[in-house]
């Protein structure tokens, strides 16, 4: 099944809803319009469905505005993958003559609404259903800002795996954390109730704080200069945040939480290359994995490794998709 | 009595490192940021081992306060807004607390959901609690003394309800809600509030920083009074208009004006503050 190219849907918008017929998950709606590109493989396990969620050309320029409605049907498990990372563009002005004018000019342009990249998604998920929402990371360039909104409507037997996670930038360029701004929102929704609210914003000071700060009040031999992304996330170049609830998530977080329980850490002299930690939320109906590595690869390949539990639920050859 | 001594007497009150509230327990992660090795990481080759550790602890106090800024100060403003509009109630016969309790719980219930963290939700529940506690067992009128009107006896009504409603697990507590509730009912203005907030919380960072021999005492003085306080002031200027949202709208277009995480680093190491071999301190 591939997507279809509506004629009378909006710029960058997407829709998917599914239902089960007899034990095979059928697509109600599976639109998108450009640069949103939705593509479902043909999937022979029982009950599951994987759609890509993918843009043309690969990546996403300031300006860009994706908004994708998902509705998982009930007894659905659905799987929504990305192909190699989401990569955003550095922010472009809006001509080139302001651009050269600009640069001229001391003082800082203020980013506009339109240069940033916008994702959002809106998910319901039906009784007894479960998303498994396992994109690659984002991968923000030098001067990108990007803006990611994700909300989820689960009924109350509906489980859902969420994995958000974003890297440094390009490090063969030399980008280490010089995004301009990083901003995610996950909210989650049982029956109505929130349950988690995860929001994190990664900001570089810009230059009229600078400024603001350098012409405060006190003395200027003794106060510590401005902290830059990079001073704060060091040594580390990729951070996940990965949220389990639902029934169908018991058997891996019943792993993890024992694997967490054996961690025992002496005084270090130094940072390790790769870090996790657990924390119960509403409860201990859901539960909340956070990961930093100092390479992209070992964020993966934990995560890999610790999901694999997620193979009895959506069959071994789907999970094998996951993490490639 | 002039109100500007009226407030200022008040926040020296506050400010007491004494002030019954618990806070020595919390060290906000770092000791778990020194565990795993952290404090020696910024400019560690130049300067000798000492000058790093001082280092460290500056950059966790930085890096700490602009999270704590960003994710809690709204928190602390929105609660403070709701107790100080009592004021334009004064004269009222019977003042309704209904309306302002549901709209805090429904404060430190976001809270609640925002803070993905346990040991951080463990140490503001606790602070929250004894905040409350503090101003019945300590801030109230004594009886017999009491020339009480009408409005601080409402408000010592409203503090109760919302005590007893923790207490009684009907509700959590946390830290930020009850320092808005409490400064706006003790009438200390909001950019006081904070501001004191924010210095309490670097103060009890360097306290606790003293307390695991990474600095010394003079060196905590020092650093409070030069490094901490222009941090301070520039998180108050920067996030002070910011709110919670939760009263108007969560729309994706406030969003550049709500509460956010703004250090995940700090916030892996302060839930894995537990799995120290050892520890001193609580969270």
């Amino acid at each position: 099944m591939s997507s279809t190219a509506g004629e009378s849907i909006p710029v960058g918008t997407g829709h998917i809803a599914c239902d089960l017929h007899s034990s095979t998950v059928v697509f109600s709606k599976l639109s998108s319009s450009y640069p949103l590109k939705l593509l479902s493989p043909r999937v022979a396990e029982h009950g599951v469905a994987i759609v890509y969620v993918m843009s043309y050309g690969g990546g996403l320029v300031g300006g860009d505005c994706m908004q994708l409605i998902v509705e998982v049907g009930k007894e659905c498990k659905l799987l929504l993958l990305s192909q190699g990372s989401t990569k955003v563009f550095k922010t472009r002005a809006g001509n080139r003559a302001s651009t050269r004018f600009r640069r001229s000019s001391p003082q800082p342009t203020p980013s506009s609404l339109q240069d940033v990249t916008i994702q959002s998604m809106e998910v319901t998920i039906a009784p007894d259903s479960a998303l498994f929402l396992l994109p690659d990371p984002v991968t923000c360039f030098r001067s990108a800002s990007y803006t990611q909104m994700q909300t989820f409507h689960l009924a109350g037997s509906a489980s859902i795996v969420l994995l958000d996670w974003v890297t440094s930038g390009r490090r063969s360029m030399g980008e280490d954390w010089d995004f301009l701004r990083y901003y995610s929102v996950n909210e989650v929704f049982v029956e109505g109730r929130r349950v988690a609210r995860d929001v994190l914003l990664l900001d570089n000071p810009s230059l009229d704080t600078q400024i603001a700060s350098e012409s405060s009040s006190s003395n200027t031999t003794s106060r510590s200069p401005l902290r830059t992304l990079k001073d704060r996330l060091a040594p580390y170049s990729c951070y996940a945040m990965l949220l389990l609830y639902g029934p169908q998530t018991h058997g891996v977080v019943t792993d993890l939480q024992t694997k967490y329980r054996t961690i025992s850490i002496f005084k270090r002299t130094a940072p390790e290359r790769f870090l996790w930690s657990l924390t119960s939320v509403d409860d201990g109906k859901g539960t909340v994995i956070r990961a930093a590595g100092v390479d992209t690869e070992d964020v993966k390949n934990w995560f890999r490794e610790a999901l694999r539990g997620l193979e009895v639920v959506v069959g071994i050859d789907e999970y094998r998709k996951v993490f490639l | 009595m002039d109100t500007d001594f009226d407030e200022t007497y008040v926040l020296l009150l506050l400010a007491d490192s004494n002030l019954p509230t618990g806070s020595f327990v919390a060290s906000s992660g770092f000791e778990s940021y020194g565990t795993h090795g952290f404090l020696s990481l910024s400019s560690a080759s130049s300067a000798g081992k000492g000058r790093a550790v001082t280092a460290g602890t500056v950059a966790f106090i930085q890096d700490s306060l602009h999270n704590y800024a960003r994710s809690a100060l709204p928190f602390v403003s929105d609660a403070h807004h709701i107790v100080d509009s009592f004021k334009d109630l004064e004269g009222k016969l019977k003042i309704d607390h209904d309306a302002a309790i549901e709209k805090l719980l429904k404060l430190d219930e976001l809270y609640e959901t925002m803070t993905l963290n346990h040991v951080a939700k463990r140490a503001s529940k606790a602070q929250g609690v004894a905040l409350l506690t503090l101003y019945a067992k300590g801030f109230t009128c004594p009886s017999g003394l009491s020339d009480e009107d009408h409005l601080s006896k409402s408000l010592t009504d409203l503090m109760d309800r919302l005590k007893w409603m923790v207490r009684g697990e009907k509700t959590h507590g946390h830290l930020p809600v009850c320092w808005g509730v409490l400064t706006g009912a003790l009438g200390v203005s909001l950019l006081r509030a904070q501001h004191l907030f924010l210095f309490l919380h670097a103060r009890s960072l360097l306290s606790s920083a003293v307390r695991l021999n990474t600095i010394g005492p003079y060196s905590s003085q020092q650093l409070l009074l030069h490094s901490v306080r222009p941090l301070v002031e520039a998180e108050v200027s920067q996030n002070k208009d910011m709110r919670t949202g939760i009263f108007v709208d969560m729309h994706p277009n406030g969003a550049n004006n709500r509460p956010a995480m703004t250090w995940p680093l700090g916030e892996i190491l302060a839930v894995r503050h537990d799995l120290q071999h050892s520890r001193i301190f609580n969270s």
